[in-house]
């Protein structure tokens, strides 16, 4: 007999065409025929294709039974009465019912679908009503099966790596251009979606895939525009995810203690941040700037941000809150804000540099915004790279999302965003504080929406992981700064504050990256203009001065 | 003051009063000195001396610099201006020296202190912005705090 095991089945078989356990390729006798298992029909056995997954798993149970308990073996010879073996699937359960009225077997502890506790299933142990009732009439349909059987848990399990797979198959359709078989796809999705927990684990990241994907095939691309979201809205958004998870403070602190040491011995110093929101990096480097030996410098943020709309000015109101803590703290602050709804809009002389000071560039997850390409426009990130260069800052932060999300098959983008995004909730999961954790879930699924469903400039979410920046910067002229063993040390010590114990930093080459079991889901460098060799002289070897 | 109490209660030792430590204030303040942050709070319970003594930022400012050598003096003026050594002890010293107690390096006393400062005056930026973000809470309730992570039992 042979056991199925369920990851091989559900990656299913294209070459039988009457014995693939995902639906034929041909719109029709998915629900009206009764599609008997081919490969089990030669050996005489009938078994419907769609149950040979719980076929299987009931085999295996009664082997573990019939191990468990070898006496009782002749008591199923002699007494049991078995119903026609060919019908595979209700001598299986015969067989195990007889099992059922012995004492002997073990206690199951499975998730009860309806109310999701975990609870201990005695149904072995007693008549009770839940126990396999295989001498009445026996419908293997699905809802019947969270009733009747115990094995619940590896039924979710096993129902969410279909739903995987069914979502790596349908971004193929999508890929392909065959709409008519993704959406058939997508109804089969959100039917599973039914059956497993959508609350936590991949019940709830397939759903927000599942929700993209459909985003993509009917309202097209460009349709899932994140912009639509108001930008007070993002920044609430993007507060409780600051709380929910060690991302941004992870960023936040270690680009700080970057900039700080880069400061060292300064006196005028500026910091011009890509992406202001509630200004949460700020009051750190301001104490920290207040207490370092030799007294405060004279410092200068400026903070660029969307424009609020109806008049409210709330890059101002971050910048007076800023002020007031650098007050109470007696550090010279100046602050200014730069309205601009694209990174791209922005013009170094917007900024308003002194010559004299010393600029630090900050970017926690903006760069990647500027790789799209149109038409008629070469990707932005190369005039904003050069320009950052001509500001000769002393240090320039950059964070991003170890990810590659830019690629330009959808099928490759999907499945990398799929695994980045599954480790990313799995992290989540530890953080217990509410609203904080659902907020921070409806932020990620917004760059997940945005990843799967919009092209072009539409799509701003487009990751691309640390070696790649490091290609990309260095060939702009900027050369890494090692961010040392008091980030690390800070950034560990971090970590170790937050209830769960998945979280890792690790050095890369100089960079950190913060990953959920050592999976990497964010890195932050930190990277200095390199100066321009003085063009009279042409040098003969290309070695530039450092 | 409870001393003459003393005096009607008839003492066979003879005239002699008796020692009162309310009455030795520096004393009492060097002892409260030292004692840990439960012992503090109990202490504090006591009477209404103790409790305005206990009350006392410095006391508190030895706490939280306890295990780690004296910090530059400007060190005092930022964190009275964040709040005061009571609130950044338990806002952030002690979850933070509880937390990393099961990974203690001796060489992180100092950085500790350090980071609960960092974390502190996040949490009175927060606290600045309670009024004018109050608005815009899409839940309603009280604005979120960074070190509400510091407060949540942990998994071990």
């Amino acid at each position: 007999m042979v056991l199925y095991d369920s990851s091989t089945l559900a990656g299913s078989i294209s070459g039988s065409s009457s014995s693939s356990s995902k639906p034929p390729p041909f719109p029709l006798q998915r629900e009206q025929q009764q599609d008997i298992d081919g490969h089990l029909a030669g050996a005489g056995y009938k078994v419907r294709s769609s149950e040979l997954r719980k076929v299987a798993q009931r085999l295996e149970r009664l082997e573990t039974a019939m191990v468990n308990s070898p006496a009782d073996l002749s008591q199923l010879a002699s007494d049991t009465i078995h119903y026609n073996p060919s019908d595979l699937a209700s001598w299986v359960d015969s067989l195990l019912s007889e099992f059922a009225l012995n004492p002997t077997c073990p206690y199951e502890f499975v998730t009860d679908p309806v109310t999701n506790r975990t609870v201990v299933n005695d149904s072995w142990t007693t008549t009770a009503t839940n126990m396999p009732l295989v001498h009445q009439d026996v419908s293997y349909e699905e809802q019947s099966l969270n009733n009747k059987l115990p094995i619940v848990t590896a039924m979710e399990e096993d129902s969410g790596i279909r739903l995987v797979h069914m979502l790596m198959t349908c971004a193929e359709c999508v890929q392909c251009g065959d709409f008519t078989l993704a959406t058939s796809f997508l109804e089969d999705m959100q039917g599973l979606l039914t059956q497993i927990n959508t609350v936590c684990g991949i019940g709830k990241v397939a759903g927000h895939f599942i929700d993209a994907l459909s985003r993509r095939i009917f309202q097209g691309i460009g349709g899932g525009s994140i912009d639509g979201g108001s930008a007070f809205e993002n920044e609430i958004l993007y507060h409780h995810f600051y709380e929910a998870c060690p991302y941004l403070k992870f960023a936040h602190f270690t680009a700080n203690q970057a900039i700080l040491e880069a400061f060292v011995g300064h006196e005028c110093v500026h910091v011009v941040d890509f992406n202001l929101m509630h200004g949460l990096q700020w009051p750190a480097l301001i104490q920290a700037l207040a207490l370092r030996p030799g007294g405060p410098p004279l410092l200068r943020l400026t903070g660029i941000g969307p424009p609020s709309p109806d008049g409210r000015d709330s890059l101002r109101e971050i910048g007076l809150r800023l002020a007031e803590l650098a007050r109470s703290v007696n550090v010279r602050f100046a602050f200014r804000g730069v309205a601009a709804s694209r990174l791209e809009d922005v013009k170094p002389w917007m900024l308003q540099v002194n010559p004299k000071e010393s600029v630090a560039v900050n970017s926690i997850m903006q760069l990647h915004r500027l790789l799209g390409s149109g038409p008629n426009r070469n990707s932005p990130i190369e005039t904003v790279l050069s320009w950052i260069r001509s500001l000769n800052p002393k240090i320039m932060t950059v964070v991003e999302q170890e990810a590659n999300h830019n690629q330009p098959g959808f099928l490759d983008r999907f499945t990398e965003a799929l695994h980045y995004y599954s480790t990313m909730f799995d992290s989540l999961e530890a953080c217990s504080v509410q609203p904080d954790k659902a907020l921070a879930e409806i932020y990620i699924q917004r760059e997940i929406t945005n990843v799967v469903s919009c092209e072009g400039s539409a799509r701003v979410e487009r990751h691309e992981p640390l070696a790649k920046w490091r290609t990309r910067l260095s060939g702009a002229g900027f050369r890494p700064l090692h961010l040392g063993s008091n980030a690390y040390k800070q950034a560990s010590m971090l970590l170790t504050l937050f209830s769960a114990e998945g979280y890792s930093v690790e050095e890369n080459d100089g960079c950190l990256t913060l990953g959920w079991h050592n999976r990497p889901l964010i890195a932050a460098s930190a990277w200095q203009a390199v100066p321009d060799a003085p063009a009279e002289f042409p040098a003969p070897d290309t070695h530039r001065p450092s | 003051m409870v001393q003459n109490h003393h005096g009607t209660v008839g003492e066979n030792k003879g005239k002699r009063p008796k020692f009162f430590i309310n009455d030795h204030v520096d004393i009492l303040i060097e002892i409260l000195k030292r004692l840990d942050c439960r012992s503090l709070c109990v202490a504090a319970s006591v009477c209404r001396l103790w409790c305005t003594i206990a009350r006392n930022d410095s006391l508190w400012e030895n706490l939280c610099f306890r295990h780690v050598s004296p910090p530059p003096s400007s060190v005092r003026s930022v964190v009275l201006a964040l709040g005061g050594y009571k609130r950044l002890y338990m806002g952030c010293v002690r979850p933070v020296r509880s937390r990393l107690g099961r990974v203690r390096r001796a060489s992180w006393a100092r950085d500790e202190v350090q980071l609960s400062l960092s974390l502190f005056c996040v949490d009175y930026y927060e606290r600045l912005g309670g009024g004018s973000n109050s608005n815009g809470r899409l839940v309603g309730e009280s604005s979120p705090s960074s070190l509400m992570f510091l407060c949540k039992p942990m998994n071990v």
